[in-house]
């Protein structure tokens, strides 16, 4: 489990990261949110171990994190670029030499990898001779081939076309799957919705809210839901705990009061009328990033 | 540590490899070469024609005796250097006859003249008449010869005998030894020192330049694509900084060492002849220590950086801080055993090159080396670690390149 407890980072007279906590466990997908210069990438560093936090802690599993730790990080950064003119095979090792693996086994995970992504006939040729997408995967190659038990990945599908982003995204998952913590940062919302188990949306340094993502959609939605049917739908105005009621003849949107669950709804309906559809009304992480953001920033 | 090795061998294994450091183990010694031998190649040389020589000699005394001995000046081939004339014409007046040997010498068909005369005090003068007045060495053999014609005319005029004279003309040179300690004596001129010293500071500051200009070339790399922040995640900045100033030290050794390998194999015993077996490990001692401590102020320098353009405005400020070695070094050469020479020896800055050339010139006392030396290494510890906490924000500081105060503030910090 990795904790940040009210980590706080200021540089001269500039507070990048104002009493941020969180935590992330055993596989699973943590997104790391919010607009540009919002305090993510500081955030990242000093998870990283990169720069030192003006106060506040980061544990891993349970303790605070030392020299050692480094060798458990894989961090890819948002901006790509390895040594240009050198070739793929050694810039592979040396970055995985310097994260605690042998020459031996670095040689070994480096070929695995390379079969893997599919791309070993370039292990030989230089870096600039690769395609740009090719040099991506060999750049998140170097980011897990020495199994780290926490990986950041920034922004980890730009660049890459449809097909290699299901290849990543399959890595991604096989990866949680095995047990690892994974930090997502990225812009891209609908991503963040579909791979994250809990978010964090900072901005402007702090937290703007945080939690399961279930869970946030819930608290920015108003509780509603959407059927379509057959039948007689008039009762639905009747029911105790039906604040709104938006009807038309074989649709209906209905907001419920808070504490009703809307299988509860579902349950006392589905009886009455014949139903064709049922939804709960949730907003898009995208809507409540937009919202959200722009409230804070004002 | 281990880590260190490891960004060491990249630093160094990677950099070998590249074309220009491959190229500069080829070039710098032709560069080199060229530098220090042609020169003085070129002075030596002199044009291989004969050359019509005229002699106005108003005094009518000297002109058998000086074309004789001018005559018998002749090339290494056999061919003589002069063809002499003589211009005295009594049937004219001197005025007119200088005026008609100027006249063929701006036509060519005279290459100079050589005009003796008495003046009003009765004082006899010689005069070198040409185009072009620059050739030295002609001047000096013509000067040579006429004095030693007309030594030789006074002394017959006096009636001396002719062993006296043979044994007063005879020039004796003078050879110079340099004393070593242990009572050790050893031939040397100053073209030999000069070679031997000057080459061994230039190797130091050619290696210098070029593996340091690599050096925040490739710090700017890492910066500009974001792969330091790879590195920092993967080992502290110290280390880092370690590694990398191992790499290049031992890139630049291994650079020198082949150049060395080269003039042993080309020039053969010549090139160990200029120094002394010992002299050359106190010499690597400086020249390493010399490397590591210019190295460690790159580096944090360097990591201040943030693009290909301010990376080559660097490089030049810290070329004139290398270049001031040399600078100082040409003065030095001449008298090694001056105060102010005595004195660049015990500034980090100079103290290598300075130390270089006062080894290979004069015994320098043990006590001045080994001050010297711990005089490096704790310069070396003080940049390091000035350097490394310049270089642990730097390496992460994108954009705007920091202020001086900003800089100072880093080094404050913690």
């Amino acid at each position: 489990m990795l904790e940040v407890i009210n980590l706080r980072k200021e540089f001269t007279g500039v507070l990048a990261v104002d009493n941020i906590s969180f935590t992330v466990k055993q596989g699973s997908i943590f997104g790391l949110l919010g607009p540009n210069g919002a305090g993510k990438t500081t955030t990242i560093r000093t998870i990283l171990d990169i720069i030192r936090p003006t106060s506040g802690e980061i544990r891993f599993d349970g303790k605070p994190i030392s020299s050692e730790f480094q060798n458990k990080t894989g961090y890819l950064p948002e901006e790509r670029g390895l040594y240009k003119k050198s070739k793929v095979i050694d810039i592979i090792k040396y970055l995985a030499e310097l994260k605690g693996l042998s020459a031996s086994n670095a040689s070994k995970h480096a070929v695995e990898w390379l079969k893997k992504l599919e791309i070993e006939q370039y292990k030989e040729k230089k870096l600039e001779e690769l395609s740009k997408g090719n040099q991506q995967k060999i750049q998140f190659i170097t980011a897990v081939i020495h199994d780290p038990s926490i990986l950041i990945l920034d922004e980890p599908f730009t660049g890459f076309d449809p097909i290699n982003q299901q290849l990543i995204k399959d890595l991604i998952l096989s990866l949680v799957n095995s047990g690892k913590i994974i930090i997502l940062s990225t812009h891209q919302m609908e991503l963040a919705e579909k791979l994250c188990s809990d978010i964090l949306l900072i901005n402007q340094g702090k937290e703007v809210c945080s939690g399961n993502v279930g869970d946030v959609r819930k608290r920015f939605g108003t509780n509603s839901v959407k059927i379509e049917f057959n039948g007689d739908g008039s009762f639905l105005n009747s029911l105790p705990y039906v604040q709104h009621l938006d009807a038309y003849n074989n649709y209906a949107e209905v907001e419920l009061r808070n504490d009703v669950e809307p299988t509860k709804f579902l349950q006392d309906i589905s009886t009455k009328i014949q139903l064709r559809h049922f939804s709960v009304i949730e907003p898009t992480l995208n809507r409540i990033f937009i919202d959200v953001i722009k409230k804070t920033s004002a | 540590m281990k880590k260190s090795l490891t960004i060491a061998k990249w630093e160094f294994l990677e950099k070998a490899r590249t074309k220009a450091f491959i190229l500069s183990l080829i070039i710098t010694p032709i560069i080199i070469f060229v530098f220090s031998y042609l020169p003085g190649k070129l002075a030596q040389q002199e044009d291989k024609s004969t050359k019509a020589i005229g002699v106005l000699d108003s005094t009518q005394i000297f002109y058998d005796e000086l074309s004789t001995n001018l005559s018998e000046s002749k090339f290494p081939d056999g061919q003589p250097r002069y063809v002499m004339m003589n211009l005295f014409n009594s049937d004219k007046g001197i005025s007119e006859i200088k005026q008609d040997a100027n006249a063929k010498v701006l036509k060519g068909d005279l290459d100079s003249y050589i005009y003796i005369y008495e003046d009003k005090n009765e004082d006899i003068k010689l005069e070198y008449r040409s185009k072009t007045i620059g050739n030295f060495r002609d001047m000096d053999r013509f000067k040579e010869a006429f004095n030693r014609v007309r030594r030789e005319i006074e002394f017959k005029k006096a009636n001396i005998d002719q062993s006296i004279v043979d044994l007063i003309s005879k020039d004796i040179d003078i050879k110079s030894i340099k004393v070593e300690e242990k009572g050790k004596e050893s031939k040397s001129d100053f073209f030999e020192k000069f070679i031997s010293s000057y080459i061994f500071i230039i190797l130091l500051m050619i290696s210098i330049l070029g593996t340091g200009g690599m050096l925040i070339r490739s710090l700017v790399e890492e910066k500009s694509n974001r792969l330091m922040e790879i590195l920092i995640s993967s080992c502290k900045p110290n280390d880092l900084l370690m590694g990398k100033v191992i790499g290049l030290s031992c890139l630049s050794i291994f650079q020198v060492i082949i150049w060395l390998l080269l003039a042993i194999a080309l020039l053969g015993q010549v090139a160990l002849a200029y120094v002394s077996l010992e002299n050359i490990l106190v010499m690597l001692v400086y020249f390493i220590l010399g490397f590591v401590f210019y190295t460690s102020i790159f580096v944090g320098l360097g990591s201040v950086v943030t693009t290909e353009q301010e990376a080559q405005q660097l490089t030049s400020y810290l070329s004139l801080i290398i270049l001031l070695p040399i600078v100082v070094a040409m003065p030095a050469m001449q008298n090694p055993d001056l105060l102010i020479v005595k004195i660049f020896s015990f500034i980090p800055l100079t103290t290598p090159a300075i130390m270089l050339l006062r080894i290979n010139s004069v015994p320098v006392p043990l006590w001045e080396i080994l001050i010297t030396i711990s005089i490096l290494i704790v310069s070396i510890y003080l940049t390091v670690i000035f350097s490394a906490k310049i270089f642990r924000i730097g390496i992460l500081s994108y954009g705007k390149r920091p202020s001086f105060k900003e800089v100072l503030s880093w080094i404050r910090s913690s």
